[in-house]
């Protein structure tokens, strides 16, 4: 009994030591705080000093693809990580171009996937990908830090007008303009590379697409992001899915540096 | 001396199926050599016996730093010279490579343990 006493008190100790060898614990500066004693998905939306809906805060995205009865042999997701159409209704409307191009990818697999290589992965696999990010909201300008490769967007809600869809200096992440619809952030995303992956089986995005994406805090720990691609080039027709993600309280990011110590590319077949 | 109980994913950075054979696993006895504490997926490097008695050194992957930490498993959980057993998917093209399901120590606690983890 003693020496379990003895077990629990050292493993205490040791999380404690652990957890304050990271960032300290306290409050995150900006970050509106959950009520007490109000549930999650009852608690008030917060708000800005200017009366819009407050987005700030860490954020994972929604997994909700259920794991066998032994457990996931990988890490848990969401179905939109593996395919962007699921959920929309009749799949996404490739063009024949479009079509081609995913069984090539399907066919090549992880090897020539650009989070294989640890490339930045575009604002889409960004809502799916099973990391962390923060959203930082200041009046004109949204900041979405991503742990995966420390990677930044920053949200322009200054009333600048969208950058043009085949920009001088394509990027991957785009360039993103954001205006309220009421309680709705819609931003605008254009300027892409030609290249880009929507989730793991290929599904492209390519210089002729536009996102835009409307957030939505629908309550106080979540956030619902309704993502409308319309790409000429890869699809028939403009086609909409919503990419949940959940409040993670009381946590900061840490580093996820694809490229520290990549071993396994050159053994995947 | 105490339980650690996680995850171990791949996914993060591309699909563990892609490398390693999920249909079948390998169980590998022997001593820490070496740890790289990396991202994007740590490595413990794991001298043990073959099956005709020579020793040789195990590549075992397994999640990145920031999964194992925030499921309870830390930098110290393992240190070299520690006897331990590993349940890993093997590799499909390379020998003695693979991807760690469980870690278990000589006494029988489990250091870390996918089994079952949704």
């Amino acid at each position: 009994m003693r020496r379990a006493a003895a077990i629990a008190l050292c493993s205490l100790a040791l999380l404690t030591a652990h957890l304050s060898a990271q960032w300290p614990a306290g409050p995150a500066a900006g970050v509106a705080k959950k009520p007490a004693n109000v549930a999650t998905d009852r608690a008030p939306v917060p708000r800005t000093a200017d009366g819009k809906p407050d987005l700030s805060g860490v954020w994972e995205p929604e997994k909700n693809r259920p794991c066998p009865p032994e457990g996931c042999t990988d890490l848990h997701t969401g179905e939109q990580f593996f395919d962007i159409g699921w959920g929309v209704k009749g799949g996404l409307p490739f063009t024949p171009w479009a079509a081609d191009l995913v069984k090539v990818r399907k066919a090549e697999g992880n090897k020539i996937d650009p989070g294989t290589h640890c490339l930045p992965t575009g604002i889409v696999r960004s809502h799916t990908f099973p990391l962390l990010k923060k959203i930082v909201q200041v009046p004109g300008l949204v900041l979405i830090l991503n742990e995966r490769n420390s990677l930044y967007r920053q949200i322009l809600a200054d009333g600048r007008p969208p950058v043009p869809r085949d920009t001088e200096l394509p990027s991957i992440m785009g360039f993103s303009t954001g205006r309220w619809d009421g309680d709705t952030l819609v931003v605008e995303s254009t300027g892409f590379t030609d290249d880009l992956w929507l989730d793991q089986r290929g599904s492209p995005l390519t210089s002729s697409g536009k996102l835009t994406e409307r957030f939505r805090r629908v309550s106080f720990g979540k956030l619902q992001i309704d993502v409308t691609v319309d790409d000429p080039k890869a699809y028939t027709a403009p086609w909409t899915t919503t990419l949940n993600q959940f409040l993670v309280p009381d946590t900061e990011l840490l580093d996820y540096v694809c490229l520290e110590n990549e071993k396994d590319l050159q053994n995947i077949r | 001396m105490w339980l650690l109980v996680a995850g171990a994913p791949l996914l993060a950075h591309h699909s563990a199926a892609a490398e390693y054979d999920q249909d079948r696993t390998v169980t590998v006895q022997g001593i820490v050599t070496k740890i790289e504490w990396t991202n994007p997926h740590i490595f413990i490097y794991l001298d043990a016996k073959d099956e005709n008695g020579q020793v040789v050194t195990w590549s075992l992957e397994g999640a990145s730093p920031i999964a194992l930490f925030r499921d309870g498993v830390h930098k110290d959980s393992l240190k070299i010279g520690d006897a331990i057993t590993v349940v890993a998917f093997p590799a499909r093209t390379v020998a003695h490579l693979g991807d760690m399901k469980t870690i278990m120590r000589a006494d029988g606690t489990k250091l870390m343990d996918r089994s079952g983890k949704q």
